[in-house]
């Protein structure tokens, strides 16, 4: 793409409501326009399509962000901005002759009367109106009114023509003719265009790339379809491109998904979480102590919820949180099913598991309203295959072929994103995950004797238990998530939806309470501290202090910092809930066979990953609010992935199982959970 | 069906095929229900023993001078009925354009500013139900003068339509057009002319129109009351003198009022037509 005309950069729009109260109409929406382009904008009535345009045109004002035109800053409307507004805004008593004029001599007004009257005249031939120069837009039809409000446009040469459901009110056959007109002009005049449209096939025919905004409030751009179709278009032609199906599929999926999606937050009764007005909660409620028992792992990822509850994090906002140790990912997983758990730390790919209802499990509506940690992990092996020279994954892969026997690597959870990561580093290089190894799904406090005894080769699991193993001398490093993924999502809280949705306010503040937990762990200044919490007996005991040396014997001779990084806690946007990343997530669990890749893929992910949930958690704290950019993730190994494109992604992996496309059933989240609520009733 | 039932309708009276062209059809009405009001009164007068008159004798006791030499002049106040009206639609052409050169001017200033339309609001409201007779007093108390106190009252009274309706026309710009100025960076002479003006002027005429309305209404009370002169003071004057024919005057009187009023009406009427040509 070009050097980008137009930037919209992280722009909110939010209207002040008659009752109090905000609306937000639009949420950070970052967009970049090259020069020429032709951009549609798609989504259902009242997602904000048209705010963002007048946005662009200067006739309103962003809330926060902003939008450069040539790098200057937009404030104002202005003629490079051109605007052919939804119903014409053609002046009634002036004619078609004088209602261009009146737009030439206002903007041209250095030229000359005679270039002036030429280009007037010019603009009224190239929409081929020259018969009804003088009559007044009363005495024109619909389509007719449309090419003055377009000559109109065109007729200052703006930079930039902005579009707003232009051929909405018009016939089939006018739409159509008008449709190849505006294409013809726009083209050769090389004017760069946004165009909002409810008109799936419009968008398909004239744009390159439409841009879907997901629903209001809030709207934010769920997806941008890049549209290949060969240039110049031909109504008829494009119908019968191999392509076009494939993209009008897509479009008109995205805008059902969006659509269901809106009845389900209906159903649940909540739209999305956004800050809301203070509300003097009554006193009794206010004082009633709110219980929450939250399902956790031994490692490093529970730093966050420690440091909370050490600091009274949690009891500040008066939660009483009740922390359960598992020693089996399987275990929490049933007790959060069953509802003796409100809350779990779990795997980043947890949610979509429990929401596709994964291992012959039903299906269970799981969300998650933030990232806890991000990174932490390294593969390791036994320390006899560093005596058979492997260094790395070529050696591994070299050694696996001659070997012929199958490698035996533990990992905590089937499907965690642990396996994933494994799966596609061994698959980076070379080696089939499902023909040349064994997985064996060990609990964490297993793995060391496992590897010590023989019964294992290797490993993937979090620095604490590569600390431990490493001190034991039992084997090394051979990749850590620099080499994968760094800064992949790696422990989620996870709950479900329905809970959510009754204690929006009480999940609000167990987010609030990690995420200044986890701002801590991330203070150097505070690491004495957090080795002495994490070093009590109820959460890692004494190894804390190796997991958490700032040098990691990384066991192959090396003692290095930097080979393998600490978890992200907070820094670098670490809390956001990505749907980006549960894209990815996706195409792994297909990659692999679990599920087919979901054709309502927009829509699941619109209903487990609530970052509503973690920017309105910020903001609470008086931090930035941080949503998903639109950057593709950049994994080391592999391509980069383009949540936009995840089969096509799907498709150039090796080792890929299935790219079957299946309509997956999305757990309801009406249902109603059979226990009882944590919020005690006031009285 | 029609066309068929038609002619064999027409087949069977040829004679009152008249009766169905289109000018015949618009004053059919109109002339029935008229005559019958016209002939209950005749038939009522005849029962009234204080001589009020029927419709017969109304023209025929004002046939001469009133209806056929409407513009002698005795001299002093004795004038025709048309000298009179001419001296009544003068003071409302005086009066009632003042009200729609201030009118308009205080209406733009009101429409264009907040402060203003927000701060002049309620006095406009509480001002412009004051029926114009109360204004009279007052205004005679200024100017001591008959003629001037019955234009201050016509002007007075006609004011306030024109402004609230050209405040509100500038209110009601669609957010459209205003758009478009912005756009295209009009200058602000070209939005005046071009967008403000044309897309106001429905509004000004509709105001126009019912200060029009008001100002008839206001000449004549005023002139009754305090005049030498005007179709007013013709009616009070022919009810002071109480001669025979005082009663068939001021209907007569009553009836060209009306007639003149409602000319006035449709003559502001075409003319907003005329030059808010497509604006709506």
């Amino acid at each position: 793409m070009d050097r980008a005309m137009v930037t919209v950069d992280n722009v909110t729009r939010s209207f002040a409501l008659p009752k109090g109260g905000t609306y937000v109409a639009l949420k950070d929406i970052n967009l970049n326009i090259a020069e020429g382009e032709f951009i549609s904008l798609i989504g259902h009535s009242g997602c904000g399509k048209s705010t963002l345009l007048n946005l662009m045109a200067g006739l309103d004002q962003a809330n926060t962000g902003g939008i450069l035109m040539d790098s200057r800053q937009v404030t104002d409307p202005g003629p490079d901005r051109m605007v052919v507004f939804q119903n014409y805004s053609l002046l009634p008593w002036q004619s078609v002759r004088q209602n261009i004029a009146l737009a030439v001599n206002n903007v041209m007004r250095e030229s000359s009367q005679v270039e002036r009257r030429e280009r007037v005249e010019q603009s009224i031939a190239l929409v081929g109106l020259g018969h009804a120069a003088d009559k007044l837009p009363a005495e024109l039809s619909g389509g007719m009114k449309q090419r003055v409000a377009i000559a109109r446009a065109l007729a200052i040469r703006p930079r930039l023509l902005l579009l707003d459901e232009p051929f909405g009110a018009l016939d089939a056959l006018t739409r159509g003719n008008l449709q190849q007109q505006l294409m013809q002009i726009c083209q050769q005049a090389g004017v760069t265009t946004v165009m909002v449209t409810h008109s799936v096939d419009e968008a398909l025919l004239l744009s390159d790339r439409v841009v879907c905004l997901t629903n209001g409030p809030a709207a934010g751009i769920g997806q941008i379809l890049k549209v290949t179709l060969p240039r110049p278009r031909e109504r008829l032609e494009v119908m019968e491109h191999p392509d076009y199906y494939r993209l009008r599929g897509e479009l008109i999926n995205f805008l059902q998904q969006q659509r269901r999606l809106k009845q389900h937050r209906q159903e649940l009764g909540t739209s999305v979480v956004s800050p809301s007005v203070p509300q003097p909660a009554p006193k009794a409620v206010a004082m009633a102590q709110r219980t929450v028992r939250i399902g956790y792992l031994p490692g490093l990822d529970i730093a966050p919820m420690a440091v909370a509850l050490d600091r009274g994090f949690f009891s500040d906002r008066n939660i009483q949180v009740i922390p359960v140790v598992f020693h089996r990912w399987q275990q929490m997983e049933e007790q959060l099913r069953a509802g003796d758990l409100q809350l779990a730390i779990t795997s980043a790919t947890s949610p979509l598991a429990l929401a596709l209802g994964q291992h012959g499990q039903p299906s269970w509506p799981a969300i998650t309203p933030m990232t806890v940690t991000r990174s932490g992990n390294a593969i390791c092996l036994a320390q006899r295959f560093r005596d058979l020279n492997v260094h790395s994954l070529s050696d591994l892969a070299a050694l696996l072929d001659d070997r012929g026997s199958r490698l035996r690597l533990a990992i905590g959870q089937q499907g965690s994103m642990q396996d994933l990561l494994l799966r596609h580093w061994l698959a980076s290089g070379g080696i089939d995950p499902d023909q040349a190894v064994d997985f064996q799904i060990l609990s964490p406090l297993a793995i060391q004797s496992a590897l010590r005894n023989g019964e294992i080769d290797g490993f993937i699991a979090g620095r604490y238990r590569v600390a431990k193993a490493m001190d034991a001398g039992l084997g090394y490093v051979l990749a850590t998530d620099l080499d994968i993924w760094s800064g992949h999502p790696e422990k989620v809280l996870t709950c479900h939806e329905a809970w959510a949705a009754n204690n929006e306010a009480l999940l609000l503040d167990v987010c609030g309470a990690l995420i200044r937990g986890g701002q801590i762990c991330e203070n150097g200044g505070q690491r004495d501290r957090l080795i002495g919490l994490l070093s009590r007996p109820q959460w890692l005991g004494n190894d804390a202090a190796l997991a958490l040396q700032r040098q990691l014997n990384l066991g192959n001779g090396q003692a290095t910092s930097n080979l393998l990084p600490l978890n992200r806690y907070h820094s670098d946007r670490a809390h956001v809930a990505n749907s980006a990343e549960g894209a990815w997530i996706l195409t792994q669990f297909s990659r692999w066979g679990w599920s087919p890749f979901p054709r309502n893929r927009l829509e699941l992910l619109g209903q487990v990953y609530r970052n509503d949930f973690c920017s309105t958690a910020l903001e609470q704290e008086g931090l930035a609010a941080l949503s998903p950019d639109r950057q593709p993730i950049q994994l080391a190994c592999g391509g980069p992935f383009d949540q936009d494109e995840p089969l096509s992604y799907l498709e150039a992996l090796p080792f890929t199982h299935n790219t079957a496309i299946a309509v997956m059933p999305l757990p309801s989240g009406t249902a109603k959970r059979a226990t009882t609520t944590t919020e005690t009733p006031a009285s | 069906m029609t066309s068929l039932s038609a002619t064999s309708r027409s087949k069977r009276r040829p004679a009152v095929g008249w009766l169905r062209s289109p000018l015949a059809n618009q004053i059919k009405a109109p002339v029935v229900c008229i005559g019958l009001t016209l002939g209950l009164w005749q038939f009522l007068a005849q029962f009234n023993s204080e001589g009020f008159p029927g419709p017969i004798q109304v023209i025929s006791q004002t046939w001469d001078p009133y209806i056929i030499n409407p513009f002698f002049d005795d001299g002093g106040t004795s004038k025709g009925l048309g000298l009179q009206l001419l001296i009544s639609l003068q003071r409302v052409a005086v009066g009632y354009s003042l009200a729609a050169v201030i009118g308009i001017a205080a209406g733009l200033a009101i429409g264009l500013n907040r402060f203003l339309r927000r701060g002049f609001d309620p006095l406009i409201q509480v001002l412009r139900t004051v029926p114009p007779l109360a204004w009279l007093p007052i205004s005679l108390l200024l100017f001591q003068q008959a003629d001037s106190a019955a234009i201050f009252v016509i002007f007075i009274t006609a004011v306030w339509p024109i402004v609230i309706n050209t405040a509100v026309g500038i209110n009601e710009i669609p957010q459209d057009y205003t758009n478009v100025a912005r756009v295209l960076r009009l200058r602000k002479r070209s939005y005046l002319g071009d967008i403000l003006m044309p897309a106001t002027a429905p509004y000004v005429f509709t105001g126009l129109r019912i200060a029009i309305g008001l100002a008839w209404l206001a000449i004549v009370a005023a002139e009754m009351l305090k005049a030498d002169g005007g179709i007013g003071f013709f009616i009070w004057d022919a009810y002071n003198a109480g001669g025979d024919t005082s009663t068939s005057q001021i209907i007569l009187a009553i009836v060209v009022i009306g007639l003149v009023g409602l000319a006035l009406d449709r003559l502001v009427g075409a003319v907003g037509t005329l030059v808010a040509k497509g604006g709506k």
